[in-house]
């Protein structure tokens, strides 16, 4: 039966809801449609473990690895490796001992497709892994899953439980040769573990801080050991490709990248939530036939792609079939899959500000050019929202965030930048108007903007007597004045104003 | 000796009989979707109402069950009706007052 | 071997190195700061990135290994610039007194921001504020001057074995100290110093009493008394920009003489003593009355990580004091009494080449009558610094006899500094002592080189004594784990805690700002100066000293007997710092 009529039961369900119709359920395709704690809803209801029956029966580890690279499978954590490639490396080294592993660290600030996977389906993460351990000749199969998942622990654990004594997990599976196990680790609120690296440092319980490649953890990996390091995703897209075979998988998709990718979609839109759809699907498309469009009639700014590690992309970019080249030509990444969707009430210098907070604290503090240089950045964008930018201050986050770029050890340095870079390329009229006109167009930075007293006004003098710089002058029942010179912009109050008669103005040309 | 893939044979028989012992095949099923934003939502809650109600005289006999998250995290929590021979039904939004509406006019009457 | 294009010119090199290592062999010395040949590779400090072509961003050259065709440029324009940059942002987190820091002219920092050319300050934000770690009689960890290069890390758990610092925290807020942030002084460390020389800056750096010493030195009513170990001698001429391998000794004896002292006598001289007695405990022990194996307690951080670590083995310790504990029980004592001072008036000072010595003068154990034995303890650095700063330019000085009755040494002493020194001392003297025979092989093969665990034996007319040689604190583990499991595989054990012994001591003189690499071969040029000075002497062994056997004469009355046990031996105790 071909991945079809999985996504046509999805939509059965969701009949005529724009959200639905576009979307492609693979790596998703049991999520929401069985029972995630009952290993029978798996075998009967959604061809369970048929895969790795198939592939233990009748293809050799060669034949499975030649399957996944003709599928054109990328690793869906990010990077976009070819995951046939990284299978080969890691199956070409001679070792004994060999590790499969599952990077379920997901860190993006507000990404929850791994989680959706895991909590709806864990089965198919275990056979995808399965799957992957006796391509590449592994015996251990480890779960880096971040502590902050307690719920998708426990669905893997019952599941592996629940494998265990149907005879799918541990010595001689299903009655063939290939015996594997699996353990689960948590991790402990670092960001950066998500690097494979360094979550092979911390599976191995030292700091984690991610190690210089090459060499790559096909080769060294796990205790020296060559490893396999793929996201949750990636294994979940395993099952399918050899359900539906290799050739089903790359029917969807663009020519480099095939198959599906999970999104979940945030922000100023109407349906926010997780959906999955075939690569090349335009960002028209996501943003307003399943998104359902911007709520109140509000103009779309940006779409940033790729959470912390992403980019800006602009409505130029409504007809880019998203795939990972077209992401990377826009200034952007796919990076794990979160879309987030700004409006003209959004502040792109505030918002590049709320990425490096967010990686700078994240960083891990081995190599120079990460560790000091996103402090120097939010430092920076600190000044500048705060009123306190300087002639060159541009030019000099240009310059800090290219060397950044280029000199860091890992993807999370090497990445940090992109949400500063690609606002400066694509907004730079909004950083030069904090800069020189101290002035936040988007009326978000409260120290940008002059804080006026409309006609709404009743005269209760709230805001008179919560005001620390005594600038707000007027009597009782009468219109209250602000007086701009004697104003600090600390926006007590706008805040308190129960009548809106407060409000921000910019004096700023449309 | 078998092949994995006639060892799998065995086990989807035996996982049949396990759905079946547990009620699977009962023409009206109940999903709840309990995935960690649903349970924040409130799923859990709706969970217990739906149990409570199972077994019990005025209403008709259903299979209930967890599902995982369908991606709607702003219509959330979800209920999923599925009845033989008639369209599934999505219920969104769902708390324990919707709960108790549905049992009402959906699982008791039929409508 | 293959063929790696370096700035367009081909070269022919051995697989398996990496580009740092491809371009060092086509004479490019690329700059770094994390990168040190001892330790394992960090590729933390990006100082070292080059540009190879196919990779998308730069690559750093210290872990990067070359492939056959490999096309690498390692100063193109951006390259440079960036490495400025990083350089850069290193000085802006970094406090800005290098005029009044002890490293000033002696710093590696200093040097890679003038290598890479850095000109300006673009990134200049908060710079880091923590307080100084100076608890420890030791190490002092002044945090604000760390740039994060990981190589004290490195070295205690790689090399030492110990592990008593990592990094904590992370990101911008990371700083490398001891577990539950600690204190140096309450932590497992050691004191062995190998931190300090490895550390580029002045982040780590050795407790330093140049300034009590100088007070004491003006002190007029105080005897002022100088000690000065054989590694010093063999090291402070690279402290002056000479090369190493020239043993300094009558100039170093000449110096302080010239810097105020009033005696300046050998710790070769007690080293003699410390043979005497521990050949005499070693004999002793052999005959039944103690633990085999013994083991040798001259080095402090040794002491300091046994009384931690393996206390288990207290009894197999030589009760022996160092040689510069035993000199200045000797100077506190019958010296006083031969210049008719009270001992309360003495300043007994010792240059040497440890780190770990501060903490041993400092021990409860070693006082006499309640009195220290070792007023101060200065590093080798220290003395340099003292010299400098008193305008003494040691080349140039004439050398100087060591004072009596303290200054006369043998060859046996000499050789204390180099790993297997002290075992041949005190074979040489232990042979004769047993047998009353003369020995004639006297140079022991067996026991010298810089493997890290060594093994011999020796025929003790007819009796076999198997002894072991180690150094490094690493290695130590190893000898004494199977120590433990089989007390009749040795007899005798040297342990020095530093890598190379004494010579290559926690308080000798900054390596990569005099142009040396820290290797095997700097540390064959020392010892090669002190085995020199051994084969050149007329008495090479201990107890043939003329001065030690007038010592017992006047003094001591036998070895091992009860003045000697009061003066020249100590006891140990379990000690258990928190986090055992």
């Amino acid at each position: 039966m071909p991945a079809m009529s999985v996504s046509e039961k999805f939509k059965k369900v969701f009949l005529d809801d724009k959200y639905s119709v576009g979307q492609e359920r693979v790596a998703l395709r049991n999520v929401g449609l069985i029972d995630p704690e009952n290993i029978y809803d798996y075998i009967y209801n959604a061809r369970g473990y048929q895969a790795l029956a198939e592939v233990l029966t009748d293809m050799k580890p060669e034949d499975v690895v030649e399957a996944v690279k003709k599928s054109g499978l990328r690793g869906r954590g990010g990077a976009g490796f070819p995951t046939g490639m990284k299978w080969e490396f890691t199956a070409k080294e001679k070792s004994l001992e060999k590790y499969v592993v599952c990077n379920a660290d997901e860190g993006d600030p507000g990404a929850f497709m791994d989680r959706s996977a895991i909590e709806g389906d864990p089965h198919s993460i275990l056979e995808g892994m399965l799957i992957g351990g006796y391509a590449v000749g592994a015996q251990k199969g480890i779960v880096y899953i971040r502590a902050e998942y307690p719920l998708a622990v426990e669905r893997l654990e019952k599941a592996f439980c629940a494998a265990r004594k149907e005879g799918f997990l541990g010595e001689n599976i299903l009655g063939s040769d290939f015996s594997f196990d699996v353990e689960i680790r948590l991790g402990a609120g670092a960001f950066v573990c998500g690097e494979e690296t360094a979550l092979i440092n911390s599976i191995e319980g030292k700091r984690g801080m991610p190690r210089p490649r090459p060499p790559f953890p096909a080769s060294n990996g796990v205790f020296g050991k060559p490893t396999l390091v793929n996201n949750v995703e990636t294994w979940a897209n395993i099952g399918a490709i050899f359900l539906d075979g290799a050739d089903s998988f790359a029917a969807l998709g663009t020519e480099k990248s095939k198959g599906t990718k999970v999104f979940a979609l945030a922000g100023k839109i109407n349906n926010t939530g997780l959906f999955e759809v075939p690569m090349g699907t335009t960002l028209k498309e996501i943003v307003y036939e399943i998104g359902g469009g911007i709520p109140n009639g509000k103009k779309l700014k940006s779409v940033q792609t790729g959470g912390p590690s992403g980019g800006c992309l602009t409505e130029k970019f409504l007809e880019t079939k998203i795939d990972y080249e077209s992401l990377a030509a826009a200034g952007s990444i796919m990076g794990s899959g979160g879309m987030i969707v700004i409006d003209e009430d959004s502040c792109m210098v505030n918002i590049a500000k709320y990425f490096l907070e967010f990686t700078k604290s994240e960083s891990c503090g081995k190599c120079v050019p990460c560790r000091e240089g996103t402090t120097r950045i939010y430092e920076t964008l600190t000044r500048i929202t705060e009123g306190q930018g300087e002639e060159g201050d541009i030019e000099k986050l240009e310059l800090l965030g290219e060397i950044i770029k280029k000199s860091s050890l890992c993807g999370l340095g090497q990445s940090a930048p992109n949400p500063l870079l690609s606002s400066i390329k694509n907004f730079r009229k909004e950083y030069e108007e904090h800069i020189y006109l101290k002035r936040c167009r988007a009326k978000v930075c409260e120290k940008l903007v002059d804080y006026v007293i409309n006609d709404n006004c009743v005269g209760c003098g709230a805001c008179r007597r919560v005001c620390p710089a005594t600038a707000i002058d007027g009597t009782v029942k009468a219109k209250h004045y602000i007086y701009s010179a004697k104003c600090i912009k600390c926006a007590r109050c706008f805040k308190t104003c129960k009548f809106n008669a407060v409000v921000k103005e910019t004096g700023l040309p449309e | 000796m078998s092949t994995p893939k006639e060892v799998l044979s065995q086990k989807k028989l035996k996982a049949k009989e396990e759905l079946s012992a547990a009620g699977f095949f009962k023409p009206l099923k109940i999903y709840v979707g309990s995935a960690t934003c649903e349970n924040a939502a409130g799923a859990k809650e709706i969970m217990k109402i739906f149990e409570t109600q199972a077994g019990k005289k005025d209403c008709r006999d259903f299979y209930l069950s967890k599902k995982g998250c369908v991606g709607r995290c702003n219509l959330e929590p979800t209920v999923e009706v599925y009845e033989e021979g008639k369209k599934t039904v999505l219920y969104v939004k769902v708390n324990e007052k919707e709960a108790e509406k549905i049992i009402d006019k959906h699982i008791k009457v039929g409508k | 071997m293959i063929k790696v294009y370096i700035n367009d010119k081909p070269y022919d090199v051995v697989e398996g190195i990496t580009i740092m290592q491809a371009a060092a062999m086509a004479g490019y010395k690329i700059p770094s700061l994390c990168y040190h040949p001892r330790l394992s590779i960090y590729g933390g400090c990006r100082v070292c990135i080059v540009e190879v072509e196919g990779v998308k961003n730069f690559a750093a050259s210290c872990s990067y290994p070359i492939k056959d065709g490999m096309k690498i440029r390692t100063n193109t324009e951006a390259v440079r610039k960036a490495r400025k940059e990083i350089v850069e942002l290193i000085l802006d987190n970094h406090p800005q007194d290098c005029n009044i820091c002890k490293r000033n002219g002696i710093c590696e920092l200093q040097n890679l921001a003038r290598e890479v050319g850095v000109e300006e300050r673009m990134f200049a934000g908060e710079r880091k504020r923590y307080d100084k770690d100076d608890a420890s009689p030791c190490v002092e960890n002044n945090q604000e001057k760390c740039v994060l290069c990981g190589r004290c890390v490195r070295m205690c758990a790689e090399i030492q074995k110990i592990r008593a610092i990592d990094f904590v925290n992370r990101g911008i807020k990371t700083r490398v100290s001891p577990a539950f942030d600690m204190s140096f002084k309450d932590s497992v460390c050691s004191c062995c110093g190998q931190c300090i020389t490895v550390c580029p800056t002045a982040a780590l750096t050795e407790k330093d009493y140049i300034k009590e010493t100088f007070e004491v030195l003006n002190d007029k009513s105080k005897i002022k008394v100088a000690q000065i170990a054989p590694s010093v001698r063999a090291a402070i001429g690279e402290f002056f920009g000479l090369k190493p391998g020239k043993n300094w000794e009558k100039e170093t004896a000449a110096s302080l003489k010239k810097l105020g002292f009033d005696y300046v006598f050998d710790t070769q001289f007690s080293a003699d003593l410390t043979i005497v007695e521990e050949a005499s405990e070693f004999l002793d022990r052999l005959k039944g009355n103690g633990a085999l194996p013994m083991i040798t307690s001259c080095s402090s951080a040794w002491m300091k990580a046994m009384e931690q670590f393996y206390s288990d083995l207290i009894p197999n310790v030589s009760t022996c004091r160092s040689p510069m504990s035993m000199l200045s029980s000797i100077i506190k004592t019958y010296f006083a009494k031969k210049i008719n001072v009270d001992p309360k008036n003495i300043a007994s000072v010792a240059f040497m080449c440890c780190v770990a010595k501060k903490y041993e003068a400092a021990r409860e154990e070693l006082l006499i009558d309640g009195m220290r034995t070792t007023d101060y303890s200065l590093t080798t650095r220290e003395l340099g610094r003292m010299l400098k700063s008193s305008g003494i330019n040691l080349p140039d000085i004439k050398g100087e006899e060591f004072d009596s009755p303290l200054g006369q040494s043998s060859g046996a002493a000499t050789i204390f500094g180099v790993t297997g020194g002290v075992m041949e001392a005190a074979l040489r003297t232990a042979y004769e002592l047993a047998t009353g025979k003369t020995l004639i092989d006297i140079e022991m093969t067996q026991a010298r080189g810089f493997e890290g665990v060594k093994e011999g034996k020796i025929d003790v007319d007819g009796t076999e004594v198997r002894f072991a040689v180690v150094h490094g604190l690493g290695n130590a583990a190893k000898i004494l784990d199977v120590v433990r499991k089989d007390k009749n595989k040795y007899h005798f054990i040297e342990i020095m805690a530093c890598p190379g012994g004494c010579i290559g001591g926690g308080g000798q003189p900054y390596t990569a700002v005099n142009g040396q690499t820290f290797d095997i071969n700097l540390l064959k040029l020392r010892a090669q100066a002190l085995y020199d000075s051994d084969k050149s002497k007329i008495i090479r062994k201990s107890h043939e000293n003329p001065d030690i056997k007038k010592l017992y004469d006047e003094f001591l009355g036998t070895p091992l007997g009860e003045k000697a046990h009061k003066l020249l031996h100590t006891h140990y105790k379990p000690h258990f710092p928190k986090g055992i």
